[in-house]
């Protein structure tokens, strides 16, 4: 049976969504590691089915000002995904890259963005590599597009995409853990209710 | 009434007194001030999405057609009067350069939309600060009716 909403994912589809982003938050923590050459883990992924207001407060509050990172899918599945880097993780890049640290977002140049969006578009791809790979759906990937600005607006991007379908949005994703220290890196995958059911279904959960 | 009254996505609240009513980054959705100069009524209104076409209309106020209908309606039963009902917007900006999809037009799509139903219900619209690429928050502070706007990096503006 395809669900219309969410909110009628069941337990078993939950648990298989969570090892999807257990999968593809790991394969993008060791891409990351790669790059920074240090070691990045990650915490227990979460599979998230929240309302509006409620997401915004669960990532931090509506007028934080974070970098996003937003990639579109398309092919055998549409979504979006939303690489929400808070600024210990843009130190924590910058730092092992480029050997600088920023006080806050009005202190990046060009190479800071760029050096940004490599790094959340890597992340991206690579947790979108596991799950294709994991499941046999092609999916085509959108160039990055990045923005600093508050997180409310940036998080509204999916669920506008969405709101026409579902008053809740659903995000697989987890955070990096780096020398024994969280860094608030948000890996969001958001896929619509179609490509969500075609997804369960190719990995033959869906009922 | 003296209170801060926060005003969330597809959502509405009506103030009076020295109510402060506000909501929070504004990116493509469009947040509308209504106010009534003569009995010191507003209203904040926080709009997703352009036009209603949801079975069921469960939230009419996610959507700028039923949810400027219901605000004015709403309003009405206060006692507020639609003829001296103004209205001051923010917001519909383009948050991700990307193609594809209906991502990148949302925000536009928003602003035409509130447009036009501000025009069939005979609203007048006294200012606007929409599109960009900015979030924005918007205040309303109900005693003057004057509107603010914070956004990240800029200077406030007051109108």
């Amino acid at each position: 049976m395809n669900i219309k909403s969410f909110d009628q994912l069941t337990s078993m589809e939950i648990d298989t969504l969570r090892e999807i982003g257990s999968i593809g938050t790991g394969n993008a923590a060791t891409a990351m590691s790669t790059m920074l050459g240090r070691q990045v883990r990650i915490t227990l992924p979460e599979v998230r089915i929240m309302g509006y207001n409620e997401a915004i407060e669960w990532i931090g509050g509506p007028e934080t000002v974070t970098a996003g990172v937003l990639v579109r899918m398309s092919g055998q599945m549409n979504g979006i995904m939303l690489a929400v880097q808070q600024l210990d993780f843009v130190n924590l890049v910058l730092g092992s890259m480029l050997g600088t640290t920023i006080e806050n977002y009005e202190n990046l140049d060009e190479l800071r963005k760029s050096t940004l969006v490599e790094v959340g578009n890597i992340a991206i791809s690579t947790f979108i590599n596991a799950l294709t790979g994991l499941s046999g759906i092609s999916v085509d990937l959108t160039v990055p597009a990045f923005a600093v600005d508050m997180q409310g607006a940036i998080l509204a991007v999916p669920m506008a995409e969405y709101g026409g379908m579902s008053d809740y949005l659903m995000t697989i994703g987890g955070n990096f853990v780096c020398d024994n220290k969280t860094v608030p890196c948000r890996l969001l995958l958001s896929p619509d209710i179609r490509s969500l059911n075609f997804l369960l279904k190719k990995l033959g959960v869906a009922e | 009434m003296n209170q801060k009254l926060t005003v969330g996505i597809a959502d509405m609240k009506i103030g009076k007194g020295n109510d402060l009513l506000v909501t929070y980054a504004l990116g493509s959705c469009i947040g509308l001030c209504f106010y009534d100069q003569r009995t010191k009524t507003g209203a904040l209104l926080h709009i997703m999405l352009p036009l209603n076409m949801e079975p069921g209309r469960k939230n009419p106020l996610k959507y700028a057609d039923t949810g400027i209908r219901e605000t004015l309606r709403q309003l009405e039963t206060q006692g507020a009067s639609r003829s001296r009902i103004t209205v001051k917007i923010a917001g519909g900006a383009k948050m991700f350069e990307v193609n594809g999809g209906n991502l990148g037009n949302i925000g536009q799509r928003n602003i035409e939309s509130v447009h036009t139903i501000l025009r069939m219900e005979g609203i007048r619209l006294l200012g606007e600060h929409v599109g960009g690429n900015v979030a924005r928050t918007m205040l309303l502070d109900v005693d003057s009716g004057q509107s603010c706007i914070r956004s990240y990096g800029r200077p406030d503006i007051i109108f």
